[in-house]
Protein backbone atom coordinates (compact mmCIF):
# COMPACT_ATOMS: atom_id res chain seq x y z
CA UNK A 1 0.00 0.00 0.00
CA UNK A 2 2.48 2.25 0.53
CA UNK A 3 4.30 2.01 -2.71
CA UNK A 4 0.66 3.09 -4.07
CA UNK A 5 0.19 5.68 -1.85
CA UNK A 6 3.62 7.38 -3.45
CA UNK A 7 2.01 6.74 -7.01
CA UNK A 8 -1.26 8.24 -5.60
CA UNK A 9 0.64 11.06 -4.45
CA UNK A 10 2.48 12.06 -7.68
CA UNK A 11 -0.66 11.57 -9.69
CA UNK A 12 -1.98 14.50 -7.18
CA UNK A 13 1.23 16.52 -7.74
CA UNK A 14 0.95 16.07 -11.57
CA UNK A 15 -2.33 17.18 -11.56
CA UNK A 16 -2.44 20.44 -9.30
CA UNK A 17 0.87 21.45 -10.52
CA UNK A 18 -0.19 21.31 -14.38
CA UNK A 19 -3.22 23.68 -13.22
CA UNK A 20 -1.23 25.95 -11.22
CA UNK A 21 0.96 25.93 -14.27
CA UNK A 22 -1.92 26.49 -16.41
CA UNK A 23 -0.55 23.70 -18.29
CA UNK A 24 -3.47 21.88 -19.80
CA UNK A 25 -1.61 19.23 -21.34
CA UNK A 26 -0.08 17.85 -18.71
CA UNK A 27 -3.74 18.43 -17.00
CA UNK A 28 -4.97 15.76 -20.03
CA UNK A 29 -2.14 13.64 -19.38
CA UNK A 30 -3.26 12.90 -16.16
CA UNK A 31 -6.43 10.61 -17.53
CA UNK A 32 -6.48 7.38 -19.04
CA UNK A 33 -8.87 6.66 -22.05
CA UNK A 34 -11.80 5.90 -19.70
CA UNK A 35 -11.11 9.10 -17.87
CA UNK A 36 -13.71 11.63 -16.69
CA UNK A 37 -13.79 14.99 -14.74
CA UNK A 38 -16.59 16.66 -12.89
CA UNK A 39 -16.33 19.78 -10.91
CA UNK A 40 -20.09 19.88 -9.08
CA UNK A 41 -21.16 21.73 -5.83
CA UNK A 42 -21.33 19.88 -2.47
CA UNK A 43 -25.24 21.20 -2.56
CA UNK A 44 -25.95 19.33 -6.21
CA UNK A 45 -23.78 16.53 -4.88
CA UNK A 46 -25.64 16.01 -1.46
CA UNK A 47 -29.39 16.54 -2.80
CA UNK A 48 -28.91 13.78 -6.31
CA UNK A 49 -29.08 16.63 -8.27
CA UNK A 50 -26.83 15.59 -11.43
CA UNK A 51 -25.64 19.50 -12.64
CA UNK A 52 -22.08 20.25 -12.48
CA UNK A 53 -19.81 23.51 -12.95
CA UNK A 54 -18.11 21.03 -15.23
CA UNK A 55 -18.90 17.43 -16.51
CA UNK A 56 -16.36 15.80 -18.92
CA UNK A 57 -17.70 12.62 -19.06
CA UNK A 58 -15.53 10.92 -21.78
CA UNK A 59 -11.92 11.39 -22.95
CA UNK A 60 -12.94 13.25 -25.70
CA UNK A 61 -14.67 16.00 -23.86
CA UNK A 62 -11.38 16.30 -21.33
CA UNK A 63 -10.17 16.97 -24.72
CA UNK A 64 -12.38 19.97 -25.10
CA UNK A 65 -12.11 21.43 -22.34
CA UNK A 66 -8.30 21.64 -23.09
CA UNK A 67 -9.51 23.44 -26.31
CA UNK A 68 -12.15 25.46 -24.43
CA UNK A 69 -9.65 26.59 -21.93
CA UNK A 70 -6.58 27.21 -24.25
CA UNK A 71 -8.53 28.10 -27.55
CA UNK A 72 -11.66 29.53 -27.48
CA UNK A 73 -11.67 31.42 -23.70
CA UNK A 74 -8.13 32.82 -23.45
CA UNK A 75 -8.89 36.01 -24.77
CA UNK A 76 -11.97 36.86 -22.66
CA UNK A 77 -10.37 35.29 -19.46
CA UNK A 78 -9.35 37.90 -16.85
CA UNK A 79 -6.52 35.47 -15.98
CA UNK A 80 -6.12 34.55 -12.30
CA UNK A 81 -3.11 32.49 -11.25
CA UNK A 82 -4.40 29.59 -8.72
CA UNK A 83 -2.68 27.83 -6.08
CA UNK A 84 -3.75 24.45 -5.38
CA UNK A 85 -3.29 22.67 -1.19
CA UNK A 86 -4.25 19.69 -1.11
CA UNK A 87 -4.17 16.94 1.72
CA UNK A 88 -4.87 13.07 0.70
CA UNK A 89 -7.24 11.75 3.81
CA UNK A 90 -8.31 8.24 2.42
CA UNK A 91 -7.27 5.46 0.35
CA UNK A 92 -8.96 2.08 -0.15
CA UNK A 93 -8.63 -0.63 -2.54
CA UNK A 94 -11.51 -1.70 -4.61
CA UNK A 95 -12.46 -5.53 -5.85
CA UNK A 96 -11.46 -5.24 -9.22
CA UNK A 97 -8.10 -3.76 -8.23
CA UNK A 98 -8.66 -0.04 -8.71
CA UNK A 99 -8.07 2.41 -5.98
CA UNK A 100 -10.39 4.84 -4.31
CA UNK A 101 -8.75 8.15 -2.83
CA UNK A 102 -10.19 11.44 -1.23
CA UNK A 103 -7.88 14.61 -0.98
CA UNK A 104 -9.42 17.70 1.17
CA UNK A 105 -8.27 20.27 -1.01
CA UNK A 106 -8.49 24.05 -0.74
CA UNK A 107 -7.57 26.57 -3.65
CA UNK A 108 -6.22 29.95 -3.64
CA UNK A 109 -6.50 32.96 -6.74
CA UNK A 110 -4.24 35.76 -7.25
CA UNK A 111 -6.03 37.94 -10.19
CA UNK A 112 -3.31 40.13 -11.81
CA UNK A 113 -5.45 42.67 -11.82
CA UNK A 114 -5.88 43.81 -8.44
CA UNK A 115 -2.67 41.11 -7.47
CA UNK A 116 -5.08 40.44 -4.40
CA UNK A 117 -5.50 36.73 -3.26
CA UNK A 118 -8.68 35.14 -2.23
CA UNK A 119 -10.47 31.97 -1.94
CA UNK A 120 -11.82 30.38 -5.15
CA UNK A 121 -13.14 27.10 -3.47
CA UNK A 122 -12.50 24.26 -0.82
CA UNK A 123 -13.26 20.64 -1.11
CA UNK A 124 -12.81 17.38 -1.24
CA UNK A 125 -11.65 15.28 -4.62
CA UNK A 126 -13.02 11.80 -5.17
CA UNK A 127 -10.51 9.68 -7.18
CA UNK A 128 -10.99 6.51 -8.84
CA UNK A 129 -7.25 5.35 -9.97
CA UNK A 130 -5.80 3.11 -11.55
CA UNK A 131 -2.34 1.83 -11.47
CA UNK A 132 -0.19 -0.04 -13.89
CA UNK A 133 2.88 -1.09 -12.38
CA UNK A 134 4.94 2.31 -12.09
CA UNK A 135 2.22 4.40 -13.65
CA UNK A 136 -1.02 5.92 -11.64
CA UNK A 137 -3.71 7.42 -14.05
CA UNK A 138 -7.33 8.96 -13.05
CA UNK A 139 -10.69 6.80 -14.41
CA UNK A 140 -12.46 9.75 -12.67
CA UNK A 141 -11.34 13.00 -10.82
CA UNK A 142 -14.71 14.35 -9.19
CA UNK A 143 -13.99 17.63 -7.27
CA UNK A 144 -16.93 18.22 -5.14
CA UNK A 145 -16.74 22.07 -3.77
CA UNK A 146 -17.93 23.18 -0.05
CA UNK A 147 -18.17 26.78 -1.85
CA UNK A 148 -21.36 25.98 -3.04
CA UNK A 149 -21.39 29.99 -4.56
CA UNK A 150 -18.51 30.48 -6.38
CA UNK A 151 -16.52 34.11 -6.05
CA UNK A 152 -16.14 34.67 -9.56
CA UNK A 153 -16.44 33.03 -12.91
CA UNK A 154 -14.03 29.76 -13.17
CA UNK A 155 -12.20 29.19 -16.41
CA UNK A 156 -9.96 26.80 -15.10
CA UNK A 157 -11.01 23.24 -14.02
CA UNK A 158 -9.95 22.78 -10.13
CA UNK B 1 -23.67 65.83 -9.18
CA UNK B 2 -23.73 62.74 -7.03
CA UNK B 3 -25.44 64.61 -3.75
CA UNK B 4 -27.57 67.47 -3.93
CA UNK B 5 -29.78 68.53 -1.22
CA UNK B 6 -33.30 68.49 -0.71
CA UNK B 7 -35.28 66.50 -2.73
CA UNK B 8 -33.32 66.96 -6.11
CA UNK B 9 -32.81 63.81 -7.79
CA UNK B 10 -29.38 62.25 -6.99
CA UNK B 11 -28.26 61.94 -10.96
CA UNK B 12 -29.53 63.73 -14.24
CA UNK B 13 -30.09 61.85 -17.31
CA UNK B 14 -28.76 62.62 -20.58
CA UNK B 15 -31.35 64.38 -23.51
CA UNK B 16 -30.51 61.20 -25.87
CA UNK B 17 -32.00 58.01 -25.20
CA UNK B 18 -29.09 55.72 -26.07
CA UNK B 19 -27.25 57.10 -23.73
CA UNK B 20 -26.78 55.72 -19.77
CA UNK B 21 -24.65 57.67 -17.33
CA UNK B 22 -21.51 55.24 -16.14
CA UNK B 23 -22.00 57.11 -12.63
CA UNK B 24 -25.84 54.66 -12.86
CA UNK B 25 -23.60 51.79 -11.89
CA UNK B 26 -21.19 53.31 -9.62
CA UNK B 27 -23.20 55.64 -7.36
CA UNK B 28 -23.67 53.61 -3.45
CA UNK B 29 -26.21 56.00 -3.05
CA UNK B 30 -29.20 55.05 -5.41
CA UNK B 31 -29.52 51.45 -4.09
CA UNK B 32 -32.13 52.57 -0.90
CA UNK B 33 -33.64 54.28 -3.35
CA UNK B 34 -33.99 51.41 -5.85
CA UNK B 35 -34.76 49.12 -3.10
CA UNK B 36 -38.17 51.05 -2.40
CA UNK B 37 -39.15 51.90 -5.86
CA UNK B 38 -38.17 48.29 -7.48
CA UNK B 39 -37.46 45.43 -5.06
CA UNK B 40 -40.25 46.65 -2.86
CA UNK B 41 -42.17 48.68 -5.88
CA UNK B 42 -45.20 47.65 -7.81
CA UNK B 43 -43.24 44.49 -10.23
CA UNK B 44 -43.11 40.95 -10.28
CA UNK B 45 -40.12 39.11 -8.84
CA UNK B 46 -39.65 35.14 -9.23
CA UNK B 47 -39.09 32.97 -6.49
CA UNK B 48 -39.44 29.28 -6.81
CA UNK B 49 -40.62 27.22 -8.99
CA UNK B 50 -42.58 24.25 -7.60
CA UNK B 51 -40.49 21.85 -9.18
CA UNK B 52 -37.80 23.21 -6.68
CA UNK B 53 -39.58 22.38 -4.05
CA UNK B 54 -42.31 19.84 -5.31
CA UNK B 55 -43.35 17.57 -1.65
CA UNK B 56 -44.84 19.16 1.27
CA UNK B 57 -42.57 20.66 3.81
CA UNK B 58 -40.23 21.44 0.83
CA UNK B 59 -38.55 25.15 1.39
CA UNK B 60 -36.23 27.36 -0.59
CA UNK B 61 -34.91 30.35 1.28
CA UNK B 62 -34.09 33.10 -1.01
CA UNK B 63 -34.04 37.50 -1.20
CA UNK B 64 -35.99 40.07 -2.01
CA UNK B 65 -34.14 42.84 -2.26
CA UNK B 66 -32.34 43.08 0.98
CA UNK B 67 -35.69 40.96 2.79
CA UNK B 68 -34.96 37.41 3.49
CA UNK B 69 -38.08 35.30 2.38
CA UNK B 70 -38.46 31.39 2.23
CA UNK B 71 -41.16 29.49 -0.12
CA UNK B 72 -43.33 26.76 1.25
CA UNK B 73 -44.76 23.63 0.33
CA UNK B 74 -47.74 22.83 2.05
CA UNK B 75 -49.38 20.18 3.68
CA UNK B 76 -52.65 21.11 1.19
CA UNK B 77 -50.37 21.11 -1.42
CA UNK B 78 -50.33 25.05 -2.06
CA UNK B 79 -46.86 27.16 -2.19
CA UNK B 80 -47.03 30.30 -0.28
CA UNK B 81 -43.65 32.49 0.08
CA UNK B 82 -43.69 34.32 3.82
CA UNK B 83 -41.01 36.38 5.11
CA UNK B 84 -38.27 34.98 6.98
CA UNK B 85 -39.19 36.10 10.65
CA UNK B 86 -40.45 34.83 13.34
CA UNK B 87 -43.51 37.48 14.39
CA UNK B 88 -42.74 37.42 17.82
CA UNK B 89 -39.41 39.24 18.20
CA UNK B 90 -37.88 38.90 14.60
CA UNK B 91 -35.67 35.89 14.71
CA UNK B 92 -34.91 34.09 11.15
CA UNK B 93 -36.78 31.01 11.02
CA UNK B 94 -34.99 29.14 8.35
CA UNK B 95 -31.11 29.34 7.86
CA UNK B 96 -30.69 26.57 4.98
CA UNK B 97 -30.97 27.61 1.42
CA UNK B 98 -33.16 24.85 1.19
CA UNK B 99 -35.09 21.50 3.01
CA UNK B 100 -38.17 19.90 4.62
CA UNK B 101 -39.89 20.22 7.43
CA UNK B 102 -43.37 19.23 9.31
CA UNK B 103 -43.32 22.94 10.60
CA UNK B 104 -41.17 25.91 11.04
CA UNK B 105 -39.89 25.87 15.13
CA UNK B 106 -38.08 29.21 16.22
CA UNK B 107 -35.59 28.27 18.28
CA UNK B 108 -35.67 31.35 20.59
CA UNK B 109 -39.31 31.44 22.58
CA UNK B 110 -40.52 28.02 20.66
CA UNK B 111 -43.00 29.57 18.25
CA UNK B 112 -44.04 27.01 16.29
CA UNK B 113 -45.80 27.98 12.45
CA UNK B 114 -47.04 25.54 10.64
CA UNK B 115 -46.54 25.04 6.60
CA UNK B 116 -49.25 27.18 5.55
CA UNK B 117 -47.92 29.89 7.89
CA UNK B 118 -49.99 29.50 11.14
CA UNK B 119 -48.96 30.27 14.79
CA UNK B 120 -50.10 26.83 16.24
CA UNK B 121 -47.89 26.78 19.39
CA UNK B 122 -46.49 29.68 21.70
CA UNK B 123 -45.78 28.11 25.14
CA UNK B 124 -46.69 30.35 28.27
CA UNK B 125 -48.98 32.76 26.38
CA UNK B 126 -51.33 33.36 29.41
CA UNK B 127 -48.73 35.84 30.26
CA UNK B 128 -49.16 37.56 27.18
CA UNK B 129 -51.02 40.79 26.61
CA UNK B 130 -54.77 40.22 27.51
CA UNK B 131 -56.06 40.63 24.34
CA UNK B 132 -53.17 38.23 22.25
CA UNK B 133 -54.19 36.09 19.55
CA UNK B 134 -52.53 33.16 17.71
CA UNK B 135 -54.47 34.18 14.82
CA UNK B 136 -52.64 37.23 14.41
CA UNK B 137 -49.53 36.31 14.75
CA UNK B 138 -49.14 34.38 11.46
CA UNK B 139 -45.84 34.66 8.94
CA UNK B 140 -46.31 37.67 6.59
CA UNK B 141 -47.10 36.55 3.30
CA UNK B 142 -46.12 37.78 0.12
CA UNK B 143 -48.67 38.59 -2.62
CA UNK B 144 -48.14 35.42 -5.07
CA UNK B 145 -49.10 34.74 -8.36
CA UNK B 146 -47.98 31.31 -10.49
CA UNK B 147 -47.52 31.04 -13.97
CA UNK B 148 -46.58 27.02 -15.66
CA UNK B 149 -45.37 26.59 -12.06
CA UNK B 150 -43.26 29.44 -11.26
CA UNK B 151 -43.99 31.65 -8.19
CA UNK B 152 -43.51 35.54 -8.39
CA UNK B 153 -44.06 37.70 -5.81
CA UNK B 154 -44.77 41.51 -4.81
CA UNK B 155 -44.57 43.39 -2.46
CA UNK B 156 -47.07 46.29 -3.58
CA UNK B 157 -50.83 45.33 -3.69
CA UNK B 158 -50.72 47.94 -6.75
CA UNK B 159 -48.77 46.05 -9.03
CA UNK B 160 -51.19 44.58 -11.88
CA UNK B 161 -51.92 40.94 -12.39
CA UNK B 162 -48.93 38.69 -13.19
CA UNK B 163 -50.03 37.95 -16.98
CA UNK B 164 -50.70 41.67 -17.41
CA UNK B 165 -47.49 42.87 -16.46
CA UNK B 166 -45.63 40.57 -18.15
CA UNK B 167 -47.94 40.56 -21.17
CA UNK B 168 -48.50 37.99 -23.92
CA UNK B 169 -45.52 38.90 -26.15
CA UNK B 170 -43.69 37.63 -22.85
CA UNK B 171 -45.19 34.69 -21.01
CA UNK B 172 -46.00 32.47 -24.19
CA UNK B 173 -42.38 32.76 -24.99
CA UNK B 174 -41.86 32.30 -21.23
CA UNK B 175 -43.97 29.02 -21.10
CA UNK B 176 -41.91 26.75 -23.40
CA UNK B 177 -38.56 28.08 -21.26
CA UNK B 178 -40.54 26.20 -18.65
CA UNK B 179 -41.18 23.04 -21.02
CA UNK B 180 -44.51 24.25 -22.66
CA UNK B 181 -46.65 22.90 -19.14
CA UNK B 182 -44.67 23.87 -16.22
CA UNK B 183 -44.11 20.05 -15.75
CA UNK B 184 -40.22 20.18 -14.50
CA UNK B 185 -37.92 18.76 -12.54
CA UNK B 186 -34.79 20.11 -10.80
CA UNK B 187 -31.44 19.35 -12.14
CA UNK B 188 -29.61 21.00 -10.32
CA UNK B 189 -28.00 24.76 -9.40
CA UNK B 190 -25.00 26.50 -10.38
CA UNK B 191 -24.53 29.32 -8.08
CA UNK B 192 -21.41 32.37 -8.45
CA UNK B 193 -21.02 35.66 -7.61
CA UNK B 194 -20.52 38.46 -9.99
CA UNK B 195 -18.58 41.31 -9.16
CA UNK B 196 -20.64 44.21 -10.62
CA UNK B 197 -23.80 46.31 -9.71
CA UNK B 198 -26.79 44.70 -10.80
CA UNK B 199 -27.20 46.82 -13.29
CA UNK B 200 -25.12 45.62 -15.01
CA UNK B 201 -25.37 42.24 -14.78
CA UNK B 202 -29.21 42.52 -16.40
CA UNK B 203 -27.66 44.92 -19.16
CA UNK B 204 -25.27 42.76 -20.24
CA UNK B 205 -26.44 38.69 -19.43
CA UNK B 206 -29.47 37.56 -21.74
CA UNK B 207 -29.08 38.72 -24.52
CA UNK B 208 -26.33 40.30 -26.44
CA UNK B 209 -24.61 40.67 -29.93
CA UNK B 210 -22.81 37.13 -30.61
CA UNK B 211 -19.24 39.18 -31.56
CA UNK B 212 -18.34 38.30 -27.89
CA UNK B 213 -18.63 34.68 -28.34
CA UNK B 214 -15.24 33.33 -29.84
CA UNK B 215 -17.12 29.88 -29.40
CA UNK B 216 -19.47 30.81 -31.85
CA UNK B 217 -17.62 31.82 -34.71
CA UNK B 218 -14.65 28.90 -33.69
CA UNK B 219 -18.01 26.06 -33.81
CA UNK B 220 -19.05 27.97 -37.06
CA UNK B 221 -22.18 28.57 -35.41
CA UNK B 222 -24.14 31.28 -36.81
CA UNK B 223 -27.76 33.00 -35.60
CA UNK B 224 -30.36 32.04 -37.27
CA UNK B 225 -33.22 34.34 -38.10
CA UNK B 226 -34.86 35.75 -35.14
CA UNK B 227 -36.31 38.63 -33.24
CA UNK B 228 -36.57 40.99 -30.31
CA UNK B 229 -39.98 42.25 -28.56
CA UNK B 230 -40.02 44.40 -26.08
CA UNK B 231 -41.97 45.79 -23.73
CA UNK B 232 -42.78 49.75 -22.28
CA UNK B 233 -42.09 48.17 -18.65
CA UNK B 234 -39.08 46.86 -19.51
CA UNK B 235 -39.15 43.27 -20.30
CA UNK B 236 -37.49 41.91 -23.22
CA UNK B 237 -37.52 38.48 -25.35
CA UNK B 238 -35.45 37.40 -28.19
CA UNK B 239 -36.40 34.45 -30.28
CA UNK B 240 -34.28 32.66 -32.94
CA UNK B 241 -33.60 29.77 -34.99
CA UNK B 242 -30.39 27.41 -34.20
CA UNK B 243 -28.04 26.84 -37.04
CA UNK B 244 -25.27 24.68 -35.91
CA UNK B 245 -23.37 23.12 -38.72
CA UNK B 246 -23.96 19.32 -39.22
CA UNK B 247 -19.76 18.79 -38.50
CA UNK B 248 -18.41 20.55 -35.86
CA UNK B 249 -14.35 19.99 -36.22
CA UNK B 250 -13.36 22.45 -32.95
CA UNK B 251 -14.73 19.67 -30.50
CA UNK B 252 -13.61 16.35 -30.26
CA UNK B 253 -17.11 15.67 -28.75
CA UNK B 254 -20.05 17.93 -30.98
CA UNK B 255 -22.64 15.95 -29.00
CA UNK B 256 -22.90 18.37 -26.15
CA UNK B 257 -24.23 20.98 -28.91
CA UNK B 258 -27.00 18.46 -30.18
CA UNK B 259 -30.53 19.87 -30.39
CA UNK B 260 -33.24 17.05 -29.54
CA UNK B 261 -36.33 19.71 -29.69
CA UNK B 262 -38.55 18.51 -31.95
CA UNK B 263 -38.85 22.27 -33.73
CA UNK B 264 -35.56 24.68 -35.28
CA UNK B 265 -37.82 27.57 -34.76
CA UNK B 266 -37.47 27.42 -31.47
CA UNK B 267 -33.94 26.72 -31.08
CA UNK B 268 -33.26 29.69 -29.02
CA UNK B 269 -35.26 31.91 -26.41
CA UNK B 270 -33.50 34.52 -23.94
CA UNK B 271 -35.62 36.66 -21.73
CA UNK B 272 -35.13 39.67 -19.29
CA UNK B 273 -37.67 39.85 -17.03
CA UNK B 274 -37.60 43.27 -15.66
CA UNK B 275 -35.82 44.17 -13.26
CA UNK B 276 -32.97 41.17 -13.54
CA UNK B 277 -34.05 37.68 -13.96
CA UNK B 278 -33.01 35.72 -17.07
CA UNK B 279 -34.87 32.61 -18.34
CA UNK B 280 -33.35 30.52 -21.52
CA UNK B 281 -34.04 27.57 -23.13
CA UNK B 282 -31.13 27.49 -25.67
CA UNK B 283 -31.07 23.78 -27.12
CA UNK B 284 -32.42 21.42 -25.16
CA UNK B 285 -31.51 23.73 -21.78
CA UNK B 286 -34.85 24.70 -19.51
CA UNK B 287 -33.00 27.53 -17.06
CA UNK B 288 -34.13 30.54 -14.90
CA UNK B 289 -31.62 32.65 -13.57
CA UNK B 290 -32.56 33.49 -10.22
CA UNK B 291 -30.44 36.77 -8.85
CA UNK B 292 -30.05 38.59 -5.91
CA UNK B 293 -27.96 41.88 -5.62
CA UNK B 294 -26.08 42.01 -2.32
CA UNK B 295 -26.15 45.89 -2.04
CA UNK B 296 -25.07 48.40 -4.83
CA UNK B 297 -22.04 46.27 -5.12
CA UNK B 298 -22.05 41.90 -6.46
CA UNK B 299 -25.09 40.23 -7.32
CA UNK B 300 -25.64 36.69 -6.68
CA UNK B 301 -26.82 34.91 -9.80
CA UNK B 302 -28.39 31.03 -9.21
CA UNK B 303 -28.65 29.32 -12.48
CA UNK B 304 -31.21 26.45 -11.88
CA UNK B 305 -31.74 24.00 -14.67
CA UNK B 306 -34.73 21.40 -15.42
CA UNK B 307 -35.80 18.73 -17.35
CA UNK B 308 -38.97 17.81 -18.11
CA UNK B 309 -41.08 15.28 -16.69
CA UNK B 310 -41.65 13.01 -19.94
CA UNK B 311 -38.46 12.84 -20.62
CA UNK B 312 -36.84 9.54 -21.27
CA UNK B 313 -33.41 8.37 -19.76
CA UNK B 314 -31.36 9.57 -22.41
CA UNK B 315 -32.91 12.98 -22.99
CA UNK B 316 -32.11 13.63 -19.20
CA UNK B 317 -28.44 12.99 -19.72
CA UNK B 318 -27.96 15.00 -22.63
CA UNK B 319 -30.03 17.85 -20.82
CA UNK B 320 -27.62 17.04 -18.40
CA UNK B 321 -24.82 17.25 -20.23
CA UNK B 322 -25.48 20.38 -22.12
CA UNK B 323 -26.74 22.34 -19.21
CA UNK B 324 -23.49 21.47 -16.97
CA UNK B 325 -20.86 22.19 -20.16
CA UNK B 326 -22.17 25.16 -22.04
CA UNK B 327 -24.05 27.99 -19.70
CA UNK B 328 -23.84 29.46 -16.27
CA UNK B 329 -20.11 30.70 -14.57
CA UNK B 330 -17.92 28.21 -16.68
CA UNK B 331 -19.98 27.32 -19.71
CA UNK B 332 -18.29 26.84 -23.42
CA UNK B 333 -21.23 29.69 -24.67
CA UNK B 334 -21.40 31.61 -21.43
CA UNK B 335 -17.96 32.18 -19.75
CA UNK B 336 -16.85 35.62 -21.49
CA UNK B 337 -20.64 36.99 -20.88
CA UNK B 338 -19.57 36.70 -17.39
CA UNK B 339 -16.30 37.84 -17.96
CA UNK B 340 -17.66 41.05 -19.51
CA UNK B 341 -20.22 42.02 -16.59
CA UNK B 342 -16.73 42.46 -14.08
CA UNK B 343 -15.26 44.48 -17.07
CA UNK B 344 -17.85 46.73 -17.73
CA UNK B 345 -18.04 47.43 -13.71
CA UNK B 346 -14.67 48.70 -13.94
CA UNK B 347 -14.70 50.47 -16.81
CA UNK B 348 -17.42 52.71 -15.94
CA UNK B 349 -15.78 54.15 -13.30
CA UNK B 350 -14.75 56.51 -15.61
CA UNK B 351 -16.55 59.89 -16.35
CA UNK B 352 -19.28 60.47 -18.80
CA UNK B 353 -21.70 57.86 -20.98
CA UNK B 354 -22.18 54.46 -22.38
CA UNK B 355 -23.68 55.25 -25.83
CA UNK B 356 -25.64 52.73 -27.35
CA UNK B 357 -25.67 52.50 -31.23
CA UNK B 358 -26.45 49.10 -32.63
CA UNK B 359 -30.31 49.60 -33.81
CA UNK B 360 -30.17 53.02 -32.84
CA UNK B 361 -32.16 55.81 -35.49
CA UNK B 362 -33.05 58.60 -33.85
CA UNK B 363 -31.16 59.47 -30.70
CA UNK B 364 -34.09 61.34 -29.21
CA UNK B 365 -36.78 59.31 -29.10
CA UNK B 366 -37.53 56.05 -28.02
CA UNK B 367 -38.00 53.04 -30.54
CA UNK B 368 -39.83 50.02 -29.48
CA UNK B 369 -38.78 48.29 -33.16
CA UNK B 370 -35.40 46.36 -32.61
CA UNK B 371 -34.01 43.93 -35.04
CA UNK B 372 -32.36 40.65 -34.00
CA UNK B 373 -28.54 41.88 -32.81
CA UNK B 374 -29.55 45.45 -32.26
CA UNK B 375 -28.36 46.47 -28.62
CA UNK B 376 -31.42 49.14 -29.02
CA UNK B 377 -33.74 46.47 -27.24
CA UNK B 378 -32.11 47.20 -23.57
CA UNK B 379 -33.35 50.86 -24.18
CA UNK B 380 -36.84 50.50 -23.15
CA UNK B 381 -35.79 48.81 -19.81
CA UNK B 382 -33.44 51.80 -19.41
CA UNK B 383 -36.46 54.22 -19.78
CA UNK B 384 -38.60 52.40 -17.50
CA UNK B 385 -35.62 52.26 -14.64
CA UNK B 386 -35.42 56.44 -15.26
CA UNK B 387 -38.60 57.46 -14.96
CA UNK B 388 -39.37 54.25 -11.66
CA UNK B 389 -35.86 56.30 -10.43
CA UNK B 390 -37.53 59.62 -11.25
CA UNK B 391 -34.26 60.80 -12.89
CA UNK B 392 -34.74 64.01 -14.61
CA UNK B 393 -33.60 64.15 -18.74
CA UNK B 394 -31.72 66.78 -19.81
CA UNK B 395 -32.90 68.95 -22.27
CA UNK B 396 -32.31 68.34 -25.97
S1 LIG C 1 -38.48 35.46 18.49
FE1 LIG C 1 -39.35 33.68 17.74
S2 LIG C 1 -40.28 32.80 19.43
FE2 LIG C 1 -39.52 34.67 20.20
FE1 LIG D 1 -23.68 35.52 -24.27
Amino acid sequence: MSSSITLIENLNRDYICALDSLDMSAWLACFNLKGRYTFISEENERRGFPIAFMLDDCYERLQDRVTQVVEIQSDSTEHYQTRHFTQLVSVSETDNGLINAVFNYSIYYTQRDNNLTKILCVGQYFDTIKLDGDNASYIERKAVTDTNVLPRYTAYPV
Amino acid sequence: MSSTPGNEPLLEWPAKYNEVPKQVFEMDELWPKELETIFYGAEWHPIVHRAEIPNPGDYKAAELGEMPIFAVHGDDGAIRVFQNTCTHRGTSLVTESSGNKKEFECPYHRWLFSLEGDLVGCPNSRDFTPDFDKKNFSLFQLRTEEFCGLYFVTMSDKTPPLKEYLGESFYEPLSRVLGGDGRLKLAGYQKVMYDCNWKAYCDNDGYHAPLLHKAFALLNWQGGKGFQRISENGHLTFESELKIPDEITALKDGSILDFKGTTTSTGSIVQMQFPLTVYSKHMDMLNIRYAFPKGPKGIEVHYAYFTHEDDNDEMIRHRIRQSSNLLGPCGLISMEDASVFSRIDKGNKTPGNAIFQKGVQDEYALSFEVKQNDESGNLPRWEHYRKLMGFKRAAQ
